[in-house]
């Protein structure tokens, strides 16, 4: 009778045990489930801020080509300005003193185009005229990198 | 009394406090662009030594007082570069503000839209 008790108490008790080890796993196999998910979602959350990295990245990138290419392009304004002065020796000072009104109709033309140009930097839309100019009469020659864009010098 | 006991047990139950947190992004400064400049043109006249009675007595007879504020050539050289300069600065920080307007405005656009 004691050794058949205490069987039954043996069996009970295993199946109690393989009933809370069930019960464990599942609990378990939930968690591991719910971890899986966030898991995927940490991944995907990194994926979009790994894009948006290169996004910016790409743009910082452009800006800067941009930047570089607007500097270039406005030193050579300022080269050409001074070899409009010293092209192959030329003295503005002599060439005004022999042709006093002609250096004095180009200095008020240049003049006012040299204003239109701080204009222009100044934020001043281009005008349709200083935006279809291509030939080399119809540019602004004080700046035409920045006034006129389909202009290609040639 | 027993149905009253049941429903107000079922009631009263302490719910789990759920704090969560939100991000705000920082409001857009969109500041207005500055508007540009409109320029007066002014009359460059050149004098010489052959010409400055002529230039002087023109004014005279245009009602201008007969005064004027001289450059020599080099000088004039020099305020034409410095004016070229000025400009070529003025340009490169008005597309610096584009630039970082779109870099970091531009979200703001798009999510108007």
């Amino acid at each position: 009778m004691g050794i058949r008790l205490f069987f039954i108490g043996l069996i009970a008790t295993a199946l109690a045990g393989g009933g809370f080890y069930v019960l464990k796993l599942q609990k378990d196999n939930a968690i591991l489930k719910a971890n899986a998910i966030k898991l995927e979602s940490a991944i995907s959350e990194q994926q979009t801020l790994i894009e948006n990295q290169k996004k910016d990245f790409e743009e910082i990138l452009n800006a800067n080509k941009k930047m570089n290419e607007l500097v270039s392009v406005l030193k050579k304004d300022l080269e050409d300005l001074d070899k409009r002065f010293n092209k192959k020796n030329r003295d503005v000072g002599k060439l005004a003193i022999a042709k006093t009104k002609s250096i004095e109709r180009i200095t008020n033309g240049a003049s006012a185009l040299a204003t239109r140009c701080i204009e222009i930097a100044s934020g001043s839309p281009l005008t349709e005229k200083e935006i279809n100019a291509t030939k080399k009469s119809e540019i602004n020659t004080e700046c035409p990198s920045i006034a006129n864009p389909n202009y290609i010098p040639y | 009394m027993l149905t009253l006991t049941i429903f107000l047990t079922s009631c009263s139950g302490v719910k789990e406090l759920s704090i969560f947190k939100e991000e705000v992004p920082r409001a857009k400064l969109n500041l207005e662009k500055p508007t540009p400049l409109q320029l007066e043109n002014l009359q460059w006249i050149i004098i010489t030594s052959e010409n400055a009675d002529e230039v002087f007595k023109k004014l005279e007879e245009q009602g201008i007082d007969p005064v004027l504020w001289g450059l020599t050539d080099k000088d004039f050289e020099l305020l034409a570069k410095n004016f070229a300069r000025i400009r070529n600065q003025l340009m490169v920080t008005n597309n610096l503000l584009d630039e970082y307007k779109e870099y970091y405005e531009s979200e703001t656009e798009n999510d108007k839209e």
